[in-house]
């Protein structure tokens, strides 16, 4: 890894725009916890060095764009690396890699592992290849088939008001409210 | 009734604790002397009530009165003689303490269970927190290899469920419960919580022998948990075992009146409900443990049949799950005797109210299971109770509208209130007099159980203690029931709302609701309460100005009314029922002694509202795409899903992974979640493709193409 040319035009780029591109670099880093400043600041650096050596040959991207390009292929290499990947696995490695990441606890335990090359501490590899996020426990599928529950005179009542003739409305609702009112006006005059 | 089995030693018998029903004889012996009594107390201050109405002449709105005035009195006796049994049962317990119940032996290994946390768009910290320190009691106790938890999420706000993902990761991590605290979330909510626990048991069901249901905000003691398995193994016949949960965690003054009312008079009630439901008690919905195969067996519920209100989905699915275990012989108890249960209640008087509109409806749904061919009496009878307690409400109204018109309508022809003898000629009273006498016997079915409380306290050193002793339970009883004189009206008038709204097939509008840190606003209590404090200003205006002589009587009942504004806002505060705890009012054992759990739990909770209070934070949406852990978190559980054919098929529905998806991503990386239908949002954080891409691109392209969610989220990591 060398250290990053002082002079303006590093890649026959504006050292303003290396300096964006550092920072976005750090910055998905700092989002995957890493804290400790010397690993965090030689990764960077180490991102950066690989992203310098395309700029020349492609002047259409930005130091940015580069730099998290490269960023992306190198954790990509490096969990094919530790977590060993089959075709079929090959497109969900970046999202299995990041929970073994978070579940192996990488930022509490193994900061200096991380894009480190191998090989890799035992414990580490193993917590790495077995993080696995389960929503439960094996499928054991039943049917739970709901049975069929008499409802009893209720039941017959219910058929009766499906019918047009009893259908409850608010209009019928008011009709009895009224008739409920007359018939007490009568009984206590 | 529970007994240690004889011929076991004693050891063993204190952890093979047989439950016993009464037999069918003394069961029902018990039935019908309980409410035999509560219907010759009914008939007899009924016969008085009566006997007061002809003395000022018969008519048919007096017909109407006494038959209102019945069925209330009834209603009450039966509260009265629960109360009253217990009490006696509990002096007797004193004496001859009963077979205690804790039993903590080892777990059988083969007695797996599940522990499920229903939730639905829940204040999620709290539930964690709920969860973490059951968890953590269960490992004190050395049993939590025995039991699996089940965060079983129905939630339907998209930034809750990612919310919910992001702290279950972190509680797993903090606890070491990988592999051992589960989270889900349906994709659809189907029957609601009775749908979402169905759905628990189709797919994982058949691993547990047994299953305990929590609420939102349950907490359990570890030793609880062990002592419920450990019933349940050693009682085959018994199909669930329900834990009376202790309200706890109370800060506002209503909470706390609510809290100290619950575990102090509680206890009596209980006693008396168990004396007559031994083995045929009921289920309340969570803090229980159910016997799955049986559940699953014989508690799938149907829909009902016609129109909502009373068709569609059973919503107070509890009832009717105890009901159909008891039509299969399976036994359901009520486990009095076990401590360490626990839930929260409402703060303040309207959640109150919210939630009996929820219970309302599911009570009053309760009607067209009520004459279900096969269903145990007894079920009927705590249906029948569950739905009194809802239309009593109505009757009342109904008793004072028919009583006021009776009068006003007297003065309005001008006819003089002139009295005859009464029929009981050896009384020798007056027709003021019998009121009072009619009066005083009302009161009491009301006040004497709470009197009966406080007795209970004073012959039992350890539970007076408990209760900040005499002087502050006498204070706080009297201040407790003079509030519940005011609060009666509140809920007399929503009740009746309710159950109109109800039958009519509508809903409530609540509005927005608008705390300050201390409580309910005095603009959201004026917008809730307005109308009850017009019905007993207006109400009390026409009484006191056509009838001067009866407005004393109820002022109470107009006073509640017409005071229901400043009341909810004060018994809302947090100060007031901090003011009340200092002078020892309201003390419940919980806070004289407090578990370590709860203890826990309060501090955990308080340094969870100090990190809330920190700053702001990025919404849980964006970081969702834009953290690389969180979006990795929710993307395998996406994948996870679509293992499970149900999950798939309700994904596919709603069209995650549909031809949209992309075009949806492609906007959403440009406008961000703002520019988002609600649909739109739900498909796009189902389809795990997208989410996972949407990550990369949100990194990888240049920020000035991303909307300023996106840069803003970027720039919120910054060392």
């Amino acid at each position: 890894m060398s250290v990053l040319p002082v002079s303006a035009g590093a890649g026959g780029r504006p050292l303003g725009e290396w300096n964006a591109a550092y920072a976005k670099v750090e910055r998905y880093f700092y989002a995957l916890q890493l804290r400790n400043k010397v690993v965090l600041g030689k990764l960077v650096l180490h991102v950066l060095d690989r992203a310098m050596e395309r700029a020349a040959a492609e002047p259409n991207l930005t130091p940015t764009e580069l730099a998290v390009e490269e960023m992306d292929r190198l954790i990509i290499k490096w969990f094919e690396e530790i977590l060993g990947a089959t075709p079929e696995t090959k497109n969900m490695l970046p999202t299995r890699g990041r929970l073994a990441l978070i579940l192996a606890d990488m930022p509490g335990r193994w900061q200096d592992q991380f894009l480190a090359p191998g090989p890799w501490p035992e414990e580490f590899v193993t917590a790495m290849r077995e993080a696995y996020l389960r929503a439960g426990p094996e499928f054991q599928l039943a049917r739970m088939d709901p049975r069929p529950l008499d409802l009893g005179p209720m039941g017959a009542i219910v058929e009766l008001t499906q019918t047009r003739f009893l259908q409850v409305s608010v209009f019928s609702t008011w009709t009895l409210f009224i008739l409920i009112l007359i018939f007490i006006f009568i009984r206590t005059h | 009734m529970i007994s240690e089995p004889e011929t076991m030693p004693a050891a063993e018998a204190a952890s093979r604790l047989i439950l016993t029903p009464a037999s069918p004889v003394v069961r029902g012996l018990r039935l019908f002397s309980l409410y035999s009594l509560a219907m010759f107390l009914t008939c007899f201050v009924s016969v008085f009530f009566a006997d007061l109405l002809w003395r000022t002449g018969w008519s048919g709105s007096r017909t109407i009165l006494l038959v209102l005035f019945f069925l209330l009195f009834f209603f009450a006796a039966i509260g009265f003689m629960h109360a009253l049994y217990g009490f006696v049962l509990r002096r007797i317990d004193l004496v001859h303490r009963p077979a205690s119940i804790q039993a903590d032996d080892p777990i059988d290994p083969a007695a797996n269970t599940a522990i499920l946390f229903p939730i639905y768009n829940e204040d999620i910290t709290r539930v964690y927190e709920g969860l973490r320190i059951t968890y953590n009691s269960l490992k004190s106790a050395g049993q939590v290899e025995r039991f699996d938890f089940f965060i079983l999420s129905d939630s339907t706000d998209p930034e809750k469920w990612i919310e919910e993902e992001k702290a279950w990761q972190k509680l797993i991590q903090k606890t070491g419960g990988m592999s051992r605290i589960y989270y889900r979330r349906r994709v659809d909510n189907e029957g609601k919580k009775s749908g979402n626990i169905r759905e628990f048991l189709s797919v994982w069901g058949q691993r547990y022998r047994y299953f305990i249901t929590f609420d939102a905000d349950s907490v359990m003691h570890g030793r609880t948990i062990v002592n419920l398995v450990n019933l349940m193994e050693a009682n085959p016949a018994s199909g669930l075992i329900q834990t009376v949960p202790g309200i706890f965690n109370a800060r506002s003054l209503f909470g706390r009146m609510q809290q100290f009312s619950n575990r102090f008079y509680t206890p009596i009630f209980i006693r008396g409900l168990d004396h007559w439901s031994e083995g045929f008690a009921n289920y309340w919905g969570h803090n229980a443990i159910i016997r799955t195969e049986t559940f699953m067996k014989f508690c799938a519920l149907p829909q009902l049949p016609g129109r909502k209100p009373f068709g569609g989905f059973i919503l107070s699915h509890d009832f009717v799950e105890a009901a159909l275990l008891l039509r299969e012989n399976s036994q359901v108890w009520l486990a009095w005797q076990l401590d360490g249960s626990y839930e929260e209640g409402p703060p303040d008087m309207i959640e109150n109210a919210k939630r009996d509109r929820r219970w309302c409806q599911g009570n009053l749904q309760h009607m067209m299971v009520l004459g279900a061919r096969g269903l145990h009496g007894i079920s009927r009878i705590h249906l029948v109770q569950g739905i009194f307690g809802y239309l009593a409400s109505p009757l009342w109204l109904a008793f004072l509208v028919t009583f006021y018109w009776m009068w006003l309508l007297t003065s309005a022809i001008g006819l003089s209130q002139i009295t005859v003898h009464s029929w009981m000629a050896d009384l020798d009273l007056d027709a003021a007099a019998h009121a009072f006498l009619v009066f005083l016997l009302c009161m009491g079915v009301l006040l004497v159980p709470r009197v009966l409380a406080v007795i209970d306290a004073f012959f039992d050193h350890q539970r007076r203690q408990a209760f900040g002793g005499m002087a502050h339970i006498l204070v706080g009883t009297i201040a407790e029931t003079a509030f519940s004189t005011l609060h009666a009206p509140l809920q007399m008038l929503w009740h009746t709302r309710f159950v109109f709204t109800i039958l009519r097939g509508k809903t409530i509008d609540w509005g927005t609701q608008t705390r300050t840190a201390e409580g309910n606003s005095w603009a959201y209590a004026l917008r809730q309460h307005w109308w009850q404090t017009a019905i007993g200003l207006g109400w009390g205006g026409i009484i006191l100005w056509f009838m001067p002589n009866t407005f004393f009587w109820f002022l109470p009942l107009f006073l509640g009314m017409a005071l229901a504004i400043p009341l909810s806002v004060f018994t809302s505060r947090a100060r007031w029922g901090d003011i009340a705890k200092d002078f020892g009012l309201f003390l419940t054992p919980e806070e004289t002694s407090p578990p370590p759990e709860l203890v826990a739990l309060q501090t955990r909770l308080a340094l969870a509202e100090q990190d809330e209070a920190a700053g702001p934070q990025i919404p849980h949406l964006i970081q969702s795409v834009v953290d690389p852990y969180l979006n990795a978190i929710h993307v395998s559980m996406l994948r996870e899903a679509q293992l499970n054919p149900e999950s798939a098929q309700a994904l596919a529905k709603i069209g995650a992974s549909g031809p949209d998806v992309k075009w949806i991503a492609e906007k959403l990386i440009v406008r961000g979640f703002d520019e988002l239908r609600p649909d739109e949002k739900m498909i796009i954080l189902s389809d795990a493709d997208s989410m996972a891409w949407m990550h990369r691109q949100i990194w990888l392209r240049p920020e000035t193409t991303l909307a300023p969610s996106w840069r803003q989220a970027i720039s919120s990591y910054c060392t």
